[in-house]
């Protein structure tokens, strides 16, 4: 029996030339998708009708009016004016709004550092160090950020000595002081010639970039290396500096004093910030340092090796070998880590601290009822942060596909 | 002139600096000035962090006290580790009546001894073994733990689950002591190995039915006393969602991943959609949602509980995060399997369900681990929206009359708790990239 | 190569020619295809005959990949017609299917799948394409196995075999489903050299037993042996087409002759 020739004669099939409505690619297409439409439309519409049903049954209204009533309740902080029996619902939304963003920015801000940090360390040639690293990213990962979050409130920030035996963490200044009230600090007060220091910084960092970029010019005409660094440092540092003094030193700080059973003037973060902030560090630092470490990591020891070879030394190395390299592969995991830190401040809600979902979708909630609408603005927030999010991370793609082509 | 060596050069012993301890120090911990200072650093902060938690946790700690204020009374700065130990059946079990706990425990077992054969190298038809774990452990499961009344439905699910159940132990069982199969022994012990495929399959087909109606009509003989959801909490309770939520979210997350990368663009807009919208928001948001919106959505005088809203919501938000491990999965796989698969004629499903999805799932395995262990700790939020969760119960021993105030404590086992779970299930799944990174073939 | 080598092998390929019958297997008109904006393929004309076996040459980028490909509608042309074994492939998904389980298509990177064993990967198609019995699909399998020489390897991994054997296990996975025609998208270019012989000689002995074959190689000593036709594609077009001597003997393009030049 030869290769191929053991087929029956039976699959011969006559041609089929004509249109076949059931095995059609097209009509199988728009079949298939009007199927899915039509399911999904059929659920939307029942949920609606039933909603709707439900809302006149119980007799509530519907629509954003509500947004324009009085809120009634006073949100333990706050970044804008509001008065109780005067604000709106729609200022209470913009609260949470402003309360989220806050402490999302700045835990973002402080986890990019230690996660840098902390995933540097992972890789020290000092055993004792990555060891201890290792732990830290470990210890933090696996646990659930709400024990986190609550332990770093009740175990911590609420058991502080009291007001009045502040801990002191200015060093016998009594200018920045903590307690179980939360942490009090000095608050600038701008004078009138202030703006000449900030112009003065502007054009430092304005003179400093042009430095820079004459030296790099410099260095291609020349070969001759010019440090831009230092002088560029002291340029920002010191110009601003000697106008700042000039001036007058315009600017005051308002401290923190102690009237009756408080503090009064300066600035005051309450304990729920500071666990918040302390455990959305720490807890995405964790993650962060791993990302960094797997992103050096995926910079193969070849391109040490390489760039050695061609007598590069280390700091260079780094600088126009390593990091470079690295950056593309570190950047998206952190970036996705910054729209997480958004959406955990939310654990806000378990000790207090008024962000969006506590005082509007809790409070405001339980209040004014009207879930749909409040549900459906929580979410239209996040999903316009994660958005915005994302679209920056497809700008940072579209640029380093650019510098890889 | 020619250089020739007449004898091999013996190996000798390193020099110290490359094998002693001394050595591998100054290597590791020595090598210059500051690493030294930062070795010695190091160390101090180390000393001071480890004495001092020993200090409270175990060397001034009280163990066995009646109350928060006799800890007081015994030890001021250690840890009252009594009010957890007081604790230990609300933190693992929740309110669950306690001449009923071993239900749960069975249900344990019982889910051990169904998946432990997938870790067993000689058991075939592993991937029946898992599909059934997902999809009807959790009925048996719900009963055991729900009990009440069976309906129709319930009875056939629990008899399916117990026959499979027996039938893939026995399988196992054979599998790892002569490497045949179930089906395989029973033929051979009938004499019937050698029949035509088809009256195989009936023979096989009608002692299964069989099967089915003794189990059926043994399971009506009994059932289980009704525990209302309300008791349910602890660990135990975290597991069951987290549970549900996993087994629920595969398939969930299968679905929406084939349809994000649909040609057609209704499904893929769609699916994509349902996928970004759970994904932007935080899982907090889609509780509030589940609690408040599900009752508006039902119909009237249909009421979900609070346990049910919740699974479901986890559900939801699960799928999508697995879509997109599925998603990354499916990416993985190269064109040249669809065009292979193509080539011998199977179609969309076949060409997903037999060539391209085992793959995926393979190298799926890690992230799956992964995703899992998210959920497990996000489950923590249910306690947020009232739920008696472990965490809900860790906050309740300080609310309790004896040990009111007590915080640290219990929130401190339960973080050891988590971590050890967490930990052991990432070091498994790190374990099983590199297995399955290295292109290791059975 | 002596005259008397070149007078035998042309006996042998009058030989072959007589086995040609005048059905036609593969017929295009007309096929276009682009990818975007780029003219992949421009009104290729194609007759294939039962029996007939025919090798496609050209530089990379010239489409002659993507004709094949369109065969079996793994890619899909965008204007003129193809019909294979009377079957018009158009938006008919059964057709499509149709027509796959009648094409063999064996790619460069061999695409066994690796999950499953050698002998899975065979009986794949046969039990879930052709609904055939598992006992029968094995028996098939391993006669298959046998006829390209690695029987031994049946209840291996593709991962465990070398190139070669993996691209012999391809052509048997192809052959197992009893197609009437074979595709060869460049079989041997992702082989090392000492294993390209052992997949062209069972591609000779396919070629004996009178399959209808369609080659995409540069192997031009095969070509020689076993065209009946040679086609050599340039930038989307067929710029030559003629009996292997002619072929390589007398290129009458001044494409094809650099072509030839560099690659011989």
């Amino acid at each position: 029996m030869a290769l191929g020739d053991s087929r029956s004669k039976t699959d011969q099939v006559k041609p089929k030339d004509q249109f076949d409505l059931l095995h059609d690619e097209r009509v199988r297409s728009v079949v298939y998708q009007l199927l899915t439409a039509a399911v999904v439309g059929w659920v939307g519409w029942y949920l609606f009708t039933t909603t709707a049903h439900n809302l006149e049954m119980r007799g509530m209204d519907s629509g954003f009016g509500f947004l324009g009533f009085e809120a009634g309740f006073d949100p333990a902080f706050r970044l804008v004016a509001y008065e109780v029996g005067v604000g709106t619902y729609g200022d209470i939304f913009l609260i949470g709004i402003l309360n989220t963003l806050y402490i999302s920015f700045l835990s973002i801000i402080a986890m990019t550092l230690v996660g840098f940090s902390v995933g540097v360390l992972r890789l020290s040639n000092n055993w004792l160090v990555a060891k201890v690293a290792l732990a830290y990213v470990e210890i933090f990962r696996n646990t659930p950020l709400l024990i986190q979050v609550i332990f770093w409130y009740t175990g911590i920030f609420s058991l502080l000595p009291q007001i009045r035996n502040s801990l002191d963490l200015s060093a016998g200044a009594e200018v920045v002081l903590l307690n179980n009230r939360g942490l009090y600090l000095p608050w600038p007060v701008p004078g009138d010639l202030l703006w000449m220091t900030g112009l003065a910084l502007g054009i430092a960092i304005i003179l400093a970039v042009l430095f820079r970029r004459w030296a790099h010019k410099r260095q291609d005409i020349t070969g001759q290396l010019i440090p831009t660094l230092i002088p560029g440092a002291a340029l920002i540092v010191f110009l601003p500096g000697i106008v700042y003094w000039m001036t007058g030193s315009p600017l005051g700080w308002e401290i923190p004093e102690l009237e009756g059973f408080n503090f009064a003037g300066g600035a005051t973060l309450p304990p729920a910030f500071l666990a918040l902030f302390v455990a959305l560090t720490i807890y995405h630092s964790a993650h962060l340092a791993e990302s960094v470490r797997a992103g050096i990591l995926s910079v193969g020891p070849g391109q040490s090796d390489a760039a050695m070879a061609i007598g590069l030394r280390k700091n260079r190395l780094m600088s126009l070998v390593i990091i470079p390299q690295a950056m593309p592969a570190i950047v998206p995991p952190m970036i996705s880590l910054w729209m997480n830190v958004v959406k955990n401040s939310s654990l806000a809600i378990a000790i207090g601290y008024p962000d969006l979902v506590a005082v509007f979708m809790q409070t405001s909630l339980n209040q004014a009822g009207h879930a749909i609408e409040i549900v459906g603005m929580t979410m239209a927030f996040y999903m316009f942060v994660s958005l915005t999010i994302s679209w920056l991370l497809n700008i940072y793609n579209k640029r380093v596909q650019l510098v890889e082509r | 002139m020619a250089i020739v060596k007449t004898e091999n050069t013996p190996a000798r012993a390193a020099p110290l600096t490359e094998r002693s301890i001394i050595g591998w120090m100054s290597k590791n911990l020595f090598s210059s000035v500051f690493n030294s200072i930062l070795t010695i650093v190091t160390l101090y902060v180390i000393y001071i962090t480890v004495k001092d938690l020993w200090v409270w946790g175990i060397g001034d700690a009280v163990w066995i006290a009646e109350t928060r204020r006799e800890c007081f009374t015994i030890s001021i700065d250690g840890a009252c580790w009594a009010g957890v130990i007081a604790w230990f059946d609300n933190i693992f079990y929740g309110r669950y009546p306690r001449e009923e706990l071993w239900r749960i425990n069975l249900g344990a077992i019982l889910l051990f001894i169904w998946m432990a054969p997938l870790w067993l190298p000689r058991v075939k038809a592993k991937v029946f073994i898992a599909v059934t774990t997902v999809f009807l452990y959790p009925f048996l499961a719900g009963y055991l733990f729900a009990g009440g009344d069976k309906g129709i439905f319930m009875q056939v699910m629990i008899t399916a689950a117990i026959v499979c159940l027996v039938a893939n132990t026995l399988h196992s069982i054979i599998g790892v002591s002569n490497g045949t199969s179930l089906p395989g022994l029973v033929l051979r012990l009938l004499g019937k190995n050698n029949a035509p495929e088809k009256s195989q399959r009936i023979i096989l087909f009608s002692i299964l039915l069989v099967c089915f109606i003794v189990v059926y009509l043994w399971q009506m003989s009994w059932s289980a006393q009704g525990v209302s959801w309300t008791k349910w909490g602890g660990l135990f309770l975290t597991f069951v969602i987290a549970g549900v939520g996993i087994a629920s979210a595969l398939p969930g997350g299968i679905v929406l991943a084939l349809g994000r990368r649909s040609k057609l663009p209704v499904i893929r807009v769609l699916s994509t959609a349902f996928i970004e919208l759970f994904r932007s928001v935080p899982l907090i948001t889609v509780l509030f949602m589940a609690t408040t919106m599900f009752p508006l959505f039902m119909p009237e005088g249909f009421i979900l509980n609070k346990l049910t809203q919740v699974i479901i919501a986890v559900c939801l938000f699960n799928a999508c995060y697995m879509a997109e491990t599925v998603r990354a999965g499916l990416q993985a796989i190269p064109r040249g399997q669809f065009e292979g698969a193509h080539t011998i004629g199977l179609g969309y499903w076949g060409t997903m369900g037999l060539v391209v999805m085992p793959q995926a799932l393979k190298h799926m395995i890690p992230n799956i681990v992964g995703t899992f262990i998210g959920l497990l700790k996000d489950t923590t939020l249910v306690s947020i929206i009232g739920l008696f969760d472990i965490l809900g119960m860790l906050r309740s021993v300080s609310r309790d009359t004896p040990w009111i105030g007590l915080h640290k404590e219990p929130l401190i086992f339960g973080a050891i708790l988590f971590f050890l779970i967490c930990f052991a299930m990432s070091k498994y799944s790190r374990h099983l990239e590199v297995k399955l990174s290295t292109g290791h073939k059975k | 190569m002596t005259d008397t080598d070149k007078q035998e092998k042309q006996n042998a390929g009058e030989q072959l020619a007589s086995a040609i019958s005048s059905e036609v297997m593969i017929d295009l008109k007309q096929v276009n295809k682009w990818y975007g904006s780029f003219h992949v393929l421009k009104d290729i004309d194609l007759i294939v005959h039962k029996g007939e076996r025919i090798v496609v040459c050209g530089p990379s980028g010239s489409g002659k990949s993507t004709l094949i490909r369109c065969i079996n509608h793994l890619e899909e042309h965008q204007t003129g017609s193809i019909v294979v074994d009377g079957i018009t492939l158009d938006k008919n998904l059964k057709n499509i299917d149709h027509i796959r389980t009648e094409v063999g298509m064996v790619f460069q990177n061999f695409n066994l799948f690796p999950h499953l064993s050698i002998l899975e990967n065979l009986t794949l198609g046969p039990i879930w394409v052709r609904k055939m019995p598992k006992a029968d699909a094995h028996a098939i399998a391993m006669e298959y196995l046998e006829r390209v020489k690695i029987p031994e390897q049946a209840d291996k991994f593709p991962g465990q075999l070398s190139g070669g054997q993996q691209q012999r296990v391809a052509i048997a996975r192809s052959l197992c489903m009893d197609p009437k025609i074979m595709l060869f998208d460049e079989p041997t270019s992702a082989l090392d050299p000492e294993m390209i012989k052992e997949v062209l000689d069972v591609m000779v002995e396919l070629a004996d037993t009178g399959m209808t074959m369609i080659v995409v190689t540069h192997e031009m000593g095969f070509a020689e042996t076993i065209a009946d036709r040679v086609i050599f594609m340039d930038q989307g077009d067929i710029v030559e087409e003629n009996e292997p001597n002619g072929f390589f003997n007398h290129p009458e393009h001044e494409r094809t002759r650099l072509f030839l030049s560099q690659i011989l």
